[in-house]
């Protein structure tokens, strides 16, 4: 890969950057600049880079590192990790087929907002394997954290995932038939 | 249960296909007689499809100018090698695209009227620079009368585009604002011959911009005219004369 070459790929992972540093900061003029920061430390260190290896990941390392030392010079807390948080959160009464909740999570709504609900070490994970498509190696290089810790965090992330939605289901479900209750009582009201 | 739960961790890489060969035979031995597991890759299974058929939904696009400002820090990093003043760009490599861009507007303003005509035409390379390495399967033919419409309900004040000719072997590629430090500047994008061609609009005149004399500016030729409270620029590589024919055609057709 030429320099040309590097340069071209690498701007073609913008709206990966930008989707991803989006969901870390959750706030578009951080996540602009966090991404800013991301290419000019790349194209600065490009001649680090192993050939061979995926300039995708690459770029994500980059990205995370810098998004972790935007927090600590923020002052704001290391990343937090509740390991009890998804076998302590409380079950749905009503279970529904997986192919149920696939109709149902086309909804991009439900699955921004289960994503932007789950604690943040497991968003990553999710949506580097999910939405990313990285490898259990390289999002275990991206987070510097071992790959144990990866499979686990993706593994309780993803049941998170779909107990929310789940959730979200039952909730719509329960909206339904309250607005049916409704018209029912409005009809009734009418015939007295 | 202890089995379950020891387990636990291996069911997001065998939902995947992506379980070593071991832990996939013990995966499999388990989920043979546990049904609540079973459920459990299953779970693991449909939200990755779930995330997998949204995902550039998911992902969004970044903001156009961002795209176009992250191209600009390859150009002042150092990446591309570029052919032209080797000893020019290995001073500006180390400085950052805040100090580029304020070192180019200082040029532009605090220069004798020659220097500022040169600080002008350097800025505007880098940003041809950067135009054109962002994403060149991107540009692609448009109309000159869209490009021209696209611009105004955009920036809200209007540009003359200079339409393909092929007489010039010259192709409009698209109308982009200008994402180095002068301010409002249009800036045009043409393929020539095969080679990148930009025409610049400046919407206010530069004393001492003089066609006759052309910046000779990090390998690339800038002609510059003023008139009528604007400056135009035409830059390219090549010899100034053969940029002739085409600054003939960008001032018959842009003013």
């Amino acid at each position: 890969m030429d320099e040309d070459e590097f340069t071209r790929e690498a701007l073609s992972y913008v709206d990966s950057l930008y989707g991803t540093a989006l969901r870390l900061t959750r706030r578009p003029a951080d996540a602009d600049d966090l991404v800013q920061d991301t290419y000019l430390k790349a194209f600065r260190a490009a001649s680090q880079f192993r050939r061979g290896s995926n300039l995708k990941a690459w770029l994500f390392t980059i990205l995370h590192n810098t998004y972790r030392n935007m927090r600590r010079h923020d002052g704001r807390n290391p990343v937090d990790v509740d390991s009890d948080y998804v076998d302590q959160a409380p079950q749905p009464a009503t279970q529904y087929s997986p192919e149920q909740l696939l109709t149902r999570a086309t909804l991009d709504a439900d699955l921004q907002a289960a994503l932007d609900a789950l604690p943040e070490a497991f968003r990553q994970a999710v949506w580097l394997r999910d939405v990313e498509e990285l490898s259990y190696a390289e999002i275990a290089d991206v987070l510097d954290v071992p790959i144990g810790t990866v499979m686990s965090r993706i593994s309780r992330g993803r049941r998170a995932l779909f107990e929310r939605l789940q959730s979200a289901r039952i909730s719509a479900a329960d909206e339904k038939a309250a607005d049916h209750k409704m018209m029912d009582d409005r009809k009734k009201a009418d015939v007295v | 249960m202890s089995k379950c739960r020891d387990l636990d961790p291996l069911f997001a890489p065998y939902a995947d296909g992506d379980a070593p060969l071991a832990d996939r035979a013990s995966v499999e031995a388990h989920l043979a007689k546990c049904p609540p597991c079973r459920d459990r890759v299953a779970e693991q299974q449909t939200v990755r499809a779930a995330l997998g058929a949204r995902r550039s939904s998911l992902r969004g696009c970044a903001p156009g100018d961002l795209r176009a400002r992250c191209a600009a820090q390859a150009g002042v990093s150092g990446v591309r090698r570029f052919t032209g003043n080797r000893a020019f760009i290995r001073r500006w490599v180390p400085l950052s695209v805040a100090a580029t861009i304020v070192l180019a507007i200082a040029g532009v303003f605090l220069f004798s009227p020659n220097s500022r005509v040169e600080a002008l035409a350097t800025e505007l390379t880098l940003d041809h620079m950067s135009c054109f390495q962002f994403a060149p399967e991107r540009l692609q033919h448009v109309a000159a009368s869209s490009a021209e419409h696209a611009w105004l309900v955009k920036q809200q004040w209007d540009i003359h585009v200079p339409e393909s000719s092929p007489a010039n072997q010259l192709e409009l590629l698209g109308v982009r604002r200008c994402g180095m430090g002068i301010g409002r500047v249009a800036h045009i994008l043409y393929r020539w011959r095969g080679q990148p061609l930009s025409v610049f609009i400046v919407p206010r005149a530069v004393r001492g911009a003089r066609p006759e004399e052309p910046v000779d500016t990090l390998g690339h030729e800038a002609v510059m005219w003023s008139g009528r409270d604007r400056t135009y620029i035409v830059l390219a590589r090549g010899q100034p004369a053969d940029l002739e024919p085409v600054v003939r055609y960008v001032k018959a057709h842009a003013q």
